[in-house]
């Protein structure tokens, strides 16, 4: 029975193949299209969440709880070199840097600018966050006086590989003393905030110049794959604020949110287009039909099988659409993951949000497993209108209009 | 086996015009019957048939199937009760186009929840007596319109109802077709025993058949 059911409907199916096609071609562009533009979404937002965090915070980020509301040298982690030792014992940790951070003024005989000297250690960077990819120009090298400065600020600056830079701040002690540094390169995180104010230095001699001991730290970041591991160091260290990476970048969450919104609003309306294609192909294919559902029904055919193959039929078109529709969909998703969206057009706009010029989309089993249940209830809800028509038939009436 | 007393049937049309379309009817149809109900156009053929056939209710009236009472019966009971009792051939357009020949003569006996091979060699055997053996693998509108009309038989006749019941079946069949059907439904009957009524006022019907029911204005004049 089933069987024979199964059969009238996928022969009813594409029964008027040119009418079915141009649903399923429907279905199929929209949803590729669909998933190319949350693939890009994605992408969008990763990238630039994975840049903060290689650039900056990592997944957790160790603070004295009084440095991000005053950030002077009083406020820094003490025993910062043994807690990174005994971090970098943990299994659960991947890669840990410490770094320590004061502002100031930079100049140039010209130019000034307010800005961040980072004493940071280059080996460790690259472990941590592949530092060494987001060189623009010049040679990532530090030695006593060197310096890698943001791109953003080297423009402010008007500066150059080979330019010299003098930056001022209060040492330990309360004394403005100034460095002279010589730019070796010139680093573009597309983190907003490094790149506009960013100056990096070794760390050791940024200690010496500040008078600090080197066993302190304003910063201590960590790389991990463990979503617990945040609650866990906060009981370890209860003195230090322990920080995963949304609580440190609102806005980032806040991107986040405005993407899956938007990835909310497409969804949506392809599911829309979806459920408005498969209801006009049925509604016209059961008026087709009329009476063929009419001899049915008096020759003793009950409603529920007729249901059943009606409903079987909406399903066919739509996993047939969703099938060429995947397709084209992991194709397109693909393509923009390897060779990207080039957006070069645009780029000045782009950067100025942190973004890339080339955008290279996400792909996620997600993607195809929502967009499939999606159009699975699509279709199912798409014949209830139709079954309505077959449900109050009058099988005596439809007989009569015969002729 | 058949047995209808004092059938009454009315049509509303709008608030207040009604039409008596089936007034005080009393037959009774034996087994093995080949019979005809007659009469001029709008006397209640249609009507009286599609009573009999548990396709339609009556307002007053008892009809009986064998010893079982049809007319108090729900919308769901009649539709079991005509898969499981009654045959049915329509004027036309009686089959289902995607369908082959053979699956279309198959048809009810499958939703009956005949066994594939049980259905095999039923669907082989009218088929034969139909004349349409050849053209199991067909498609329906690949047939001519007798030949369709023959499938609709076998498919009526394949599960062994008790009665089949025949609307004008040869309305849309020219007068070589439709002695034909009426030739081979006369064989059935005889061979097979099944009882057939046919609702029509086509003269090759009236030729064939062996008992005449005549109607006039919803009222049986002449038996
Ligand atoms: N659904 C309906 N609504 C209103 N009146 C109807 C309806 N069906 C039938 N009638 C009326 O009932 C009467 C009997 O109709 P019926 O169809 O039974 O006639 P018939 O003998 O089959 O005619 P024909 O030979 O033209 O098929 C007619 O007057 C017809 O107008
Ligand atoms: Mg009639």
């Amino acid at each position: 029975m089933f069987r024979l059911i199964l059969k009238l409907a996928w022969k009813n199916a594409f029964l008027r193949l040119s009418r079915t096609l141009l649903v399923v071609i429907m279905i199929a562009v929209s949803m590729s299209m669909m998933l190319s533009i949350q693939g890009i979404y994605d992408g969008m937002t990763s990238n630039l969440i994975d840049k903060t965090k290689r650039s900056d915070c990592g997944e957790i980020s160790l603070y004295n709880p009084h440095y991000r509301l005053n950030k002077n040298l009083d406020n820094v982690i003490k025993d910062a070199k043994t807690i990174e030792a005994s971090l970098n014992k943990r299994p659960d940790v991947q890669a840990v840097v410490r770094r320590l951070s004061v502002d100031g003024l930079s100049a140039t005989a010209r130019k000034s600018a307010f800005s961040s000297v980072v004493g940071i250690n280059l080996d460790e960077e690259i472990a941590f966050g592949r530092f060494d990819k987001f060189l623009v120009e010049g040679k990532l090298e530090l030695g006593k006086r060197g310096v890698l400065i943001g791109k953003e600020l080297a423009k402010t600056l008007k500066v150059h590989v080979g330019s010299k830079v003098i930056f001022s701040t209060q040492d330990s002690s309360g004394e403005i003393n100034a460095m002279a540094l010589k730019i070796r390169g010139i680093m573009q995180t597309s983190n907003v905030v490094l790149d506009r104010s960013a100056l990096y230095v070794e760390r050791r001699h940024l200690e010496r110049f500040l008078g600090v001991s080197d066993t302190v730290a304003t910063q201590i970041a960590i790389r991990t794959a463990y979503p617990t591991l945040q609650a866990t160091l906060q009981k370890a260290y209860p003195q230090l604020s322990v920080m995963d990476f949304l609580e440190l970048n609102p806005m980032l969450k806040q991107m986040q949110d405005m993407m899956s919104i938007f990835n909310s609003i497409t969804f949506f309306i392809v599911i829309l287009v979806v459920f408005i294609g498969i209801l006009g192909v049925m509604y016209v294919s059961v008026l087709d039909r009329i009476r063929e559902f009419g001899i049915m029904r008096a020759v003793g055919m009950e409603y529920k099988y007729i249901r059943r193959e009606v409903l079987l039929e909406a399903l066919f078109v739509g996993v047939v659409g969703y099938v060429v529709g995947a397709v084209l969909g992991l194709l397109s998703l693909v393509y923009l993951h390897h060779y990207g969206l080039n957006l070069s057009q645009f780029s000045e706009g782009l950067a100025a949000f942190g973004l890339d010029t080339v955008l290279y989309a996400d792909i996620s089993p997600i993607y195809f497993i929502n967009t499939f249940l999606a159009i699975l209830s699509a279709s199912l809800f798409s014949v209830l209108l139709p079954l309505r028509k077959i449900k109050h038939l009058n099988p005596i009436e439809v007989i009569k209009a015969e002729t | 086996m058949i047995q209808l007393t004092e059938v009454q049937k009315y049509f509303y049309r709008g608030e207040s015009r009604e039409v008596h379309a089936l007034k005080n009817i009393n037959l009774t149809i034996e087994e093995g019957e080949f019979s005809l109900l007659n009469g001029p156009s709008g006397c209640g053929k249609t009507t009286l048939l599609n009573a009999i056939g548990a396709l339609d209710s009556v307002d007053s009236g008892k009809i009986y199937l064998d010893e079982k009472e049809i007319t108090t019966l729900s919308e769901d009971e009649r539709t079991l009760l005509r898969l499981n009792e009654m045959g049915f051939v329509f004027q036309s357009y009686n089959l289902v186009p995607v369908l082959s020949v053979e699956e279309n003569i198959g048809f009810i006996m499958k939703l009956r929840g005949f066994d594939d091979n049980e259905i095999k060699n039923r669907v082989k055997e009218v088929a034969e007596l139909l004349e349409i053996q050849d053209k199991l693998q067909s498609l329906p509108n690949t047939l001519s319109g007798g030949q369709q009309q023959r499938v609709a038989v076998a498919r009526a006749v394949a599960s062994k109802p008790k009665i089949i019941l025949a609307d004008e079946p040869t309305a849309n069949l020219d007068s070589k077709n439709s002695i034909a059907l009426m030739n081979m439904m006369r064989r059935l009957n005889e061979e097979e025993g099944v009882t057939i009524l046919f609702a029509s006022h086509d003269e090759y019907v009236i030729e064939s058949v062996r008992r005449i029911i005549r109607l006039n204005d919803g009222s049986i004049v002449e038996d």
